[in-house]
């Protein structure tokens, strides 16, 4: 196994608590023997564990202390008494500074970034973008009224043919594309004869695709309808053509189309009523992990967007092993995907060639053009100039040897995209203080993708080596939508959104849930985090103690908010002690079983994921039995009485507590105050990372506890370091974890700005000398 | 539908993709040809459409005193004339919303109305999508229902400079009510479809090349541990090598695949380029057995075809329109027919050289071919005595053909599409609109 990555699973513990220097006599410390006594058996010589034993290795964050209590209640395992007191405290410290602690790990080494290939998301985006370069970008005009704009033409044409009809034009913005016009017509503005009773309507303008997948487009109409997204000529196939309209009829046609998230796309719909007695339209979506919807105005726009190369290859999933994507594997999967997104590219590229390359069929310079095209297709696949020789590599020989120019084209794009050189970025340079690499880093951490435009000129200007212009440049493309689709992806992670996909509830218990529920949660979830990063404070405390929910009609009426009517609003839920995440609906269910709440499934994922804690797996795996306890027990005694075994509160003493802290929200996250008729218990007192005794009450206690908790900030940091990087945070530095703690809390927990001084510290990593 | 997500990835249409089959048994109707025979002969049809009605005095063949001599625009069957029955006196009597071009495209191989709707024609009531199954596409469903008659695609629908829209006027295949099936005008998209994209294997084959010497080259630089990762990715890329030589040597299609270059620009001089490519991929595709019906769709009814390579500027349709006694238009028409006629003896005579794999005798003895229009006459718009016309399939059929069948005036086009499907062994008496199926089948043996 690869030993940097072995470091790089390591927990960090920062600069608050204290560090016993490097004075100790590790060869002579008492807890050397005790060590050999005891642990050594399961542990190994270096705390790297046995085959025999199945544990993991001994390296973590946990300070001294804690180290020391945790020894002391459950080591070794059956034989508790046997290290305790004086003993534990020196064997505990002499593991800490010989191999557990991170300056242990550290000792005698540097840690460099891996050469990694692009993950899955990237190579969408990178090769989305490199075609992306050679079009005109398209900015969303600031304050817009979302929707769509509607281009209304009105008429009395009655019989083919007959050229003597009247028309009236007016155009306004429809927030929705959902009219039932029955047997009139639609409202117009005043002066418009309302006696012109055949009408045609096209909506045009832009649709925002926050997250990649599958999109399912649904016209509901009478009449006659077609739909194109992102595709900017109405002579291409349309998404949906439901032109001709039989009998009047009430029907629908679905259309699918992958779209990459962070992106808006081009969307027209074309509609037309005649002759028919009654009209009607509807434009409803399904998200990837919505349900069918009209397509709310929120994502609507009237800007028009350029077209957006997208290919539909399906990547296999990245590694995950080390708690973040990875581009660290290959397979013939992954080499089959990466030949099809190529020829998707060239294609694509080839398709639309003039455009690309600024030039026309009669053009006598064309063919020069396609040549500068090329090599400069390259140079931002490799995302530096092309050096010496490389066009001569790259381009020439395809000119040379294929028949046409588009051909040639052709395999410059392939060889282009299937070059070590796009596929695994740290290749293509050569020293580690090339203003490109930096760029290059710069742009995959903040949209996991290539450099754009900006940034390129930037860097070709020497701009990036003046002091604080890099950070300039991460706040600057931290505004663009992809930088939001990225932070999004890490809530996905963090938050474990995934787990929903399969949830199921009892239908007599629960006759509210259902999937339109679900969709409606996770789209009030996303609002709250978007409403948080996306806010000037962008607190990440506020992620944890916020009292605000995102309710619309339907969630109001599952979730005591009856008055709510229409879209999503802010909702301010103090009585019930709604705490951020903590107590959204959405994770509430997600961690339940499907006819009550699970607090073991809550406190494992608070403990991991909101406190910042590791746990190890289960010694023993005990299924939960409903049917094994009287009837008449509470969720919190069942649990309580199947963890009741020592071996198993070394974890459940901190796993119980935070579950139990929840137990006021039932399966579906709603707000209840007795269980089996009996009032619901929610203290519990909470073993602390530094071996205090916390008493809680509540989940806002928890929140409290975990807005201020140092662990809790540190695995925060760690995690969205992991997911910006994609590298191991010590290849950055040995304290660049400190750094960027300190940081955060300095800047008062504001997650863009820890996400700027991210972006920047990846352009700094370790190189062989330092 | 997004072009993007129906199409099927690149390398698995190679057959080349880790874990596919073994190429050829990927392949179409590798498996029915080779349990062909078993069952009788095999079964074809074509159906062949051209727009805008015929110029019937230089159509219909002179049939005095017992003669059967084809004029002007059979001329170019003149070779197959023994082989050729002119149908006349049929008509698609199908009325109902629509005007006649709609009726004569949408209720040709339905035989059934077309539903109310919101598409106005020329004249008549707006209409919508027709309200039943064409007969191509019942028959396809009729073989495919049997192990013995069942292929790949059990159908293929072929266009010809088929303009991009999507209306009564421009479908004639219906899978069912309201449910047009649309032809595939693209070349390079029906061999893709037929033969997956191997214009492309060539640039795979450099590209494989191009990737090893790069991973090599920057391997090179890397320290050990990170060049396990290349090391990897490069034995990869040699293993797709490997394979895509391996498939060099495996050439056991029947019929191999047509070696032509689909890539042709979809405007409308081409369109001569693009019939032919079309015909001989389609007859290709037959004797490899992926389907046993196919259609061709010339343009669309009303369609508006310049054929310069005609030496005719006006629009097919516009022209259509001209009275009687404009000599000059009624000369470009029967060009017009005429070129579709020759269209018509090249797939012909592709079909007359071609063995019928495993049988006696061409494949042409067992392809009954159907041309037909969807009006009689442009100029009138009239449904009746619309040109139809059969070619070969008589070892399948039975049909005699050699001759022009003169069926009493108003004969319900219904009755011919019974007559394919029985001749198919579809034993069905209805087609359609019921009341146009009184009188049975046509007798046409």
């Amino acid at each position: 196994m690869n030993l940097r990555l072995a470091i790089s699973v390591l927990l960090f513990v920062a600069g608050l608590l204290p560090r016993l220097g490097g004075a100790i006599d590790l060869e002579n410390h008492p807890g050397k023997a005790i060590y050999q006594k005891q642990c050594l058996e399961c542990h190994g010589k270096n705390g790297e564990g046995t085959d025999d034993a199945d544990v993991d290795p001994l390296v973590g964050k946990r300070s001294l202390e804690s180290l020391t209590g945790r020894i002391e209640r459950t080591m070794p395992e059956d034989r508790e008494d046997e290290c305790v007191g004086e003993d534990a405290k020196q064997v505990a410290e002499y593991i800490y500074h010989a191999f557990y602690s991170p300056e242990a790990q550290l000792r005698g080494k540097t840690v460099l970034p891996d050469v990694t290939r692009l993950t899955a998301e990237q190579m969408q985006n990178s090769v989305t973008d490199l075609i992306g370069y050679f079009r005109d970008a398209s900015y969303p005009p600031e304050n817009e009224k979302p929707g769509l704009k509607g281009y209304y033409a009105l008429n009395n044409k009655k019989k083919a043919g007959k050229s003597d009809h009247k028309t009236e034009r007016f155009e306004r913005v429809d927030p929705n594309i959902r009219f039932d016009f029955g047997t009139g017509i639609p409202k117009t503005p005043e002066g418009i004869d309302e006696s012109l009773d055949q009408f045609n309507i096209s909506w045009k303008g832009s649709i925002f695709i926050r997250e990649t997948g599958t999109y399912e487009f649904t016209i509901r109409t009478r009449n006659g309808a077609k739909l194109f997204v992102n595709e900017l000529d109405d002579k291409e196939e349309p998404t949906i053509d439901a032109w001709v309209a039989p009998n009047n009829e009430v029907r629908e046609e679905s259309g699918k189309i992958f779209l990459l998230g962070g992106r808006r796309y081009f969307v027209r719909l074309d509609f037309f009523k005649y002759q028919e007695e009654k009209a009607l339209i509807e434009l409803l979506w399904k998200r990837p992990h919505g349900s069918r919807e009209v397509v709310p105005s929120s994502v609507l726009g009237q800007d028009w967007a350029r077209r957006t190369f997208v290919s539909s290859t399906t990547f296999p999933a990245d590694d995950r092993s080390y708690g973040y994507e990875r581009g660290s594997t290959v397979s013939r999967v992954w080499l089959d995907a990466v030949t099809d997104i190529a020829f998707d590219a060239a294609d694509h590229v080839v398709a639309h060639l003039n455009e690309l390359a600024r030039t026309k069929d009669d053009d006598p310079k064309r063919e020069e053009k396609l040549r500068n095209f090329a090599a400069e297709f390259t140079a931002h696949a490799f995302r530096r100039p092309l050096r010496k020789g490389e066009k001569e590599a790259y381009v020439d020989p395809h000119f040379a040897k294929a028949k046409t120019s588009e051909e040639a084209i052709r395999r410059v794009v392939l060889h282009a995209i299937t070059s070590p050189r796009f596929i695994y970025p740290a290749t293509a340079f050569e020293y580690p203080d090339d203003p490109w690499a930096k760029a290059s880093a710069l742009s995959l951490a903040i949209w996991d993708s290539i450099p754009d435009k900006k940034l390129w000129n930037a860097t070709a200007k020497g701009q990036l080596n003046k002091s604080g212009q890099l950070e300039k440049e991460a706040w600057r493309m931290q505004w663009d939508q992809r930088a939001r689709h990225k932070v999004a992806g890490f809530f996905d992670h963090w938050l474990e959104l995934s787990r929903s996909n399969d949830i199921a509830k009892d239908s007599e218990l629960f006759p509210q849930f259902s999937e339109q529920m679900m969709s409606d949660l996770r789209m009030s979830l996303e609002l709250f985090l978007d409403d948080i990063v996306w806010s000037e404070n962008s607190d990440y405390r506020q992620l944890l103690l916020a009292d605000s929910l995102f309710l619309n009609e339907r969630l109001g009426k599952i979730y005591g908010k009856p008055e709510i009517k229409g879209g999503f609003q802010k909702v301010s839920m103090p009585k019930e002690g709604r705490t951020g995440v903590i107590t959204h609906p959405f994770l509430l269910t997600a961690f339940a079983y499907h006819n009550n709440t699970s607090p073991i499934h809550r406190g494992v994922f608070l403990t991991r994921n909101i406190v910042g804690m590791t746990l190890r797996p289960p010694p023993e795996a005990i299924e939960f039995k409903d049917n094994e306890f009287p009837p008449n027990l509470t969720m919190r005694e069942k649990v309580t009485e199947l963890t009741r075994a020592k071996a198993c509160m070394a974890c459940h003493s901190m796993i119980n507590p935070l579950g139990f802290s929840l137990e006021h929200y039932d399966a579906i996250g709603r707000w209840r105050t007795k269980e089996q008729n009996k009032p619901i218990n929610d203290d519990g007192v909470l073993k602390t990372d530094s071996g205090d005794s916390l008493n809680i009450k509540g989940p806002r206690d928890v929140a409290k506890y975990a807005a201020d908790s140092h662990a809790a900030h540190e695995a925060f940091v760690r995690q969205l370091f992991h997911h910006t990087v994609k590298q191991p945070l010590l290849a950055y530095g040995s304290n660049k974890a400190d750094e960027l703690e300190n940081q955060f809390r300095k800047n008062g927990y504001n997650i863009r700005s820890l996400l700027v001084k991210m972006a920047v510290a990846a352009t700094e990593p370790n190189t062989p000398k330092s | 539908m997004n072009p993007s997500i129906e199409r099927r990835r690149f390398l698995k249409q190679l057959g080349v993709s880790a874990g596919a089959a073994p190429f050829l048994s990927g392949l179409p109707g590798f498996g029915s040809l080779m349990a062909g025979d078993a069952k009788g002969p095999k079964k074809r049809l074509i159906v062949m459409f051209s727009p805008n009605g015929t110029i019937p005095e230089e159509f219909w063949p002179e049939t005095a005193e017992g003669k059967y001599e084809f004029k002007r625009i059979l001329k170019p069957l003149e070779p197959y004339k023994n082989r050729v029955a002119v149908l006349k006196g049929l008509s698609n009597k199908i009325g109902g919303d629509g005007d006649r071009h709609m009726r004569g495209m949408s209720c040709l191989l339905t035989g059934k109305e077309l539903f109310p709707g919101n598409i106005q024609g020329g004249s008549d009531s707006p209409a919508g999508w027709a309200s039943g199954i064409s007969i191509d596409q019942e028959l396809k469903n009729f073989f495919q229902a049997n192990d013995a008659t069942r292929t790949r695609f059990g159908s293929l629908e072929f266009g010809v400079a088929v303009p991009n829209r999507a209306d009564p006027w421009t479908r004639m295949s219906y899978a069912g009510p309201n449910q047009p099936v649309a032809p595939i005008d693209d070349p390079k998209k029906m061999m893709e479809r037929l033969y997956g994209r191997m214009e492309d294997k060539e640039n795979l084959v450099s590209l494989v090349d191009d990737v090893q010497k790069d991973i090599e080259k920057v391997s090179a630089r890397l320290g050990s541990e990170d060049r396990q990762l290349l090391n990897e990715h490069l034995n990869l890329v040699r293993e797709l090598e490997k394979e895509l030589s391996q498939q060099d040597e495996n050439k056991e299609l029947a019929h191999p695949m047509p070696e032509i270059d689909p890539k042709v620009e979809l405007v409308n001089d081409n369109t001569p380029r693009i019939s032919r490519i079309q015909m001989d991929l389609m007859v290709n595709a037959l004797a490899n057995d992926m389907t046993r019906i196919a259609t061709l769709q010339y343009m669309r009814s009303v369609g508006q075809a310049r054929m310069n390579w005609l030496g005719v500027e006006e629009g097919h349709h516009g022209l259509s329109h001209e009275p009687d006694n404009n000599a000059d238009a009624k000369e470009k028409l029967t060009k017009i027919n005429e070129w579709f006629a020759g269209e018509l003896a090249y797939l012909t005579k592709r079909l007359s050289e071609t063995p019928e794999p495993g049988a006696d005798g061409s494949m042409l003895d067992y392809t009954t071919i159907v041309w037909l229009n969807e009006l009689g006459k442009g100029n009138s718009h009239t449904l009746d005595n619309i040109p139809f016309v059969l070619i070969g399939g008589e070892k399948a059929t039975g049909f005699k053909m050699g001759r022009q069948i003169e069926f009493p005036k108003g004969t319900p086009h219904n009755r011919l599409l019974l007559s394919i499907a029985q001749s198919m062994g579809h034993d069905i008496q209805s087609f359609g609109t019921d009341m146009f199926c009184t009188d049975g089948a046509l007798n046409l043996a």
